[in-house]
């Protein structure tokens, strides 16, 4: 006797239906994906309304870029480096002063194990970071993504990453007070 | 302490203010409404690509440049027949000119 498995109707995934014109769908990729776009931008100016507006270009970017996108991990990818891309640019360009941690009003997900101080500190010197290490602290540790990951992202050698990982471990270890 | 677990914790993701979807898909038809220079593309706006472009430009040209053409001859030809009809009108009146003189000449001969 043989049994008859249930027909399973795939529903296409929104990558696909949003490159079909389905405006539903984009919207669906742009909630799945917002939280990594923004705090991606919201680690770099520690300024909520600056971070909206990167991330609303970038997902407006990747609406134009549509047809290009191959696969959701490539959407992922490309999310994660133009974001971060754009992220460096700003701050190269304008040498943005970056908003100070007292002066940003925060939402916060409350975690008993977590402590308040001891991340704002953390936050707070990640911000004074060069640009790059910044960005590579916030990829390893907010996306935590490998090295090897990490330097398709920013075009880099793997090396240099770690080199730059390094180093920004070390200053942040020689600034909270901590030998590495 | 754990510095990485520390980082982690401290680099969370932390969600965009409430309607952020919303916000950019009002861009995002904003963007709909197409501009000049873009085509409705598969999923997405795609500028025009250049050969496209330049042919427009090029069909434009040649339009622009075939009315002004065709308004020239027109104008030769409105031109022509003007001048002409001021021929005839000339001929018409020599003849009642001379046919005028030859009765005046006719009347002074009697």
């Amino acid at each position: 006797m043989t049994a008859i498995a249930p027909e399973v109707i795939e529903m296409p995934r929104p990558l696909a239906r949003a490159q079909g014109g389905d405006h539903d769908a984009f919207a669906e990729i742009i909630e799945r994906h917002e939280a990594m776009v923004f705090s991606l931008a919201y680690r770099f100016f520690n300024d909520r309304g600056r971070a909206e507006e990167i991330a609303q270009d970038v997902f407006l970017q990747l609406y134009r870029h549509l047809p290009m996108i191959e696969s959701d991990s490539h959407l992922l990818f490309w999310l994660r480096q133009v974001t971060t891309r754009r992220c460096i640019d700003l701050t190269r360009r304008a040498r943005l002063k970056p908003v100070r941690l007292e002066d940003v009003s925060e939402l916060r997900v409350v975690d008993r194990h977590a402590d308040p101080l001891l991340d704002r500190r953390l936050r707070q010197l990640i911000e004074e970071l060069p640009e790059m290490q910044r960005a590579i602290v916030t990829l390893r540790y907010q996306e935590d993504l490998d090295p090897s990951e990490i330097c398709r992202i920013v075009n880099m050698p793997v090396n240099t990453v770690k080199s730059h990982l390094h180093r920004a471990l070390q200053s942040l270890r020689r600034r909270l007070g901590e030998q590495p | 302490m754990n510095l990485e677990n520390d980082l982690k914790r401290a680099l969370r993701r932390q969600s965009p203010p409430a309607g952020f979807a919303s916000r950019v898909m009002e861009k995002v038809d904003a963007e709909n409404d197409v501009a000049p220079g873009f085509s409705r593309a598969k999923g997405g706006l795609k500028r025009a690509p250049t050969w496209w472009r330049a042919a427009a430009a090029s069909f434009t040209l040649a339009a622009l440049l075939g009315g002004f053409v065709t308004h020239r001859v027109v104008e030769r030809r409105r031109g022509e027949r003007a001048r002409e009809e001021l021929l005839r009108a000339l001929s018409i009146a020599a003849e009642k000119v001379s046919y005028a003189q030859q009765e005046v000449r006719g009347i002074g001969s009697r």
